[in-house]
């Protein structure tokens, strides 16, 4: 296993598992926790993740196969997606070859994205951590074949308010890593409201207000 | 023609794997499975798509047996137990456990240092080996399919494989 990727959660380590490419993810402990908490904190991330990739596949949204989960050393293997690249990798490719049709171009992915995000929502799945590079493109790019990774801040909400929430990360992490995307994000939000046409309303609404507020609740009184 | 897997995980340990069909004795083998005769799994290879399948669990019921953590008195109980979605162990080896008259039989063994239970149980077998290539004919895919209940939506973005895989690698963390 080699090392690939250090987040401020996670060790992620490329290698095999009996002839398939793999993924491990170990999350480490903190030191500066106490140490109890700090187990069952870690443990309870994990079993979290594995819910949430387990959920996403029951309900038609690609992610990752899990191929073995050890609570004790707080590692998961998983499927590695290989011949992929990430949405933002694409989305920065396309933007520069491309210029101003780029955004045409990058409409379908946009609509796709936000099929899947209003699938997600509509099962009570909250990533949170909907970025560009958590959102992998398998085989060809133009296939729109996306890989949803990276379930380690998931969780099962029905709140319009968190779904909001939800969507305003994923706002501003398309608008900051890729300039003058509004439209696609108008695109994904119309795609989003066909998939979740229940929900999708009240979730936008709120996503007005978190979008004058910022992504924290303020807390006066 | 015996299938030796290395374990990734536990060095020490490797899974063996043996395919038959045209089974004549399975009631004795049965028996002697029973009795603490000879120490092997011995599975349905009607609901085993592949021999993955049967390494992922083989994987978690060595780890369980490692830290101490299994359901099971046995690895080769475990390995059974692991390998089915039920949380119940008598479901569990009513369902992929050989039967009475079953033709066709899966045989796991692990921890085989010397090779002596799988000579003991070369011996004892009455049936024509197949190699283990061949799980994907002998497989029975619906009944796969509604023994871990994999509903189409699912398979529209994995195979039926990785969604065994997914169940089996996280049955101890979800519940359906």
């Amino acid at each position: 296993m080699k090392l690939i990727k250090q987040g401020a959660e996670a060790k992620i380590y490329r290698g095999d598992f009996y002839g398939r490419p793999c993924i491990l993810k170990e999350r480490f402990s903190k030191s500066y926790r106490q140490p109890a908490l700090d187990r069952s904190l870690t443990a309870q991330r994990i079993k979290a993740e594995v819910r949430a990739l387990f959920r996403c596949r029951l309900h038609g949204i690609s992610v990752p196969t899990v191929y073995f989960v050890d609570i004790d050393s707080s590692c998961i293997y998983m499927e590695d997606i290989t011949d992929s690249c990430t949405v933002r990798e694409y989305i920065v490719q396309t933007q520069k070859e491309n210029g101003d049709s780029a955004i045409s171009q990058l409409k379908p992915l946009a609509a796709k994205i936000g099929g899947i995000v209003g699938k997600m929502h509509g099962n009570n799945i909250l990533h949170g951590d909907l970025t560009t590079s958590n959102m992998l493109l398998r085989g060809s790019p133009l296939d729109l074949n996306i890989v949803m990774i990276d379930f380690g801040l998931s969780y099962f909400d029905s709140l319009a308010e968190n779904k909001g929430v939800d969507l305003y990360v994923l706002e501003r992490a398309l608008l900051s890593t890729h300039p003058n995307t509004e439209e696609l994000f108008t695109t994904l939000l119309e795609a989003y409201k066909q998939a979740n046409k229940k929900g999708a309303a009240e979730v936008i609404s709120k996503l007005d207000e978190v979008r004058m507020r910022g992504r924290k609740r303020t807390m006066v009184g | 023609m015996a299938e030796h897997i290395a374990n990734q995980l536990y060095a020490d340990s490797s899974i063996i794997m043996l395919l038959y069909d045209e089974l004549e004795n399975s009631k004795e083998i049965r028996k002697c499975v029973i009795d603490g005769v000879i120490d092997a799994s011995l599975l349905k290879p009607k609901l085993i798509l592949d021999k993955f399948q049967v390494i992922v669990a083989a994987t978690r019921a060595i780890h369980n047996q490692k830290h101490e953590k299994m359901t099971t008195k046995t690895i080769h109980s475990e390995i059974l137990f692991c390998l089915s979605p039920s949380k119940n162990i008598s479901d569990s080896y009513r369902n992929f456990g050989l039967g009475e008259e079953d033709k066709c039989i899966l045989v796991v063994i692990v921890d085989d240092q010397d090779n002596s239970k799988l000579n003991a149980l070369q011996q004892l077998i009455k049936g024509r080996q197949l190699p283990l290539s061949d799980l994907h004919s002998t497989a029975d895919t619906s009944a796969i399919k509604k023994i871990y209940k994999i509903r189409d939506e699912e398979l529209e973005v994995c195979s039926l494989l990785d969604a065994v895989v997914t169940r089996i690698s996280s049955k101890e963390i979800v519940t359906l």
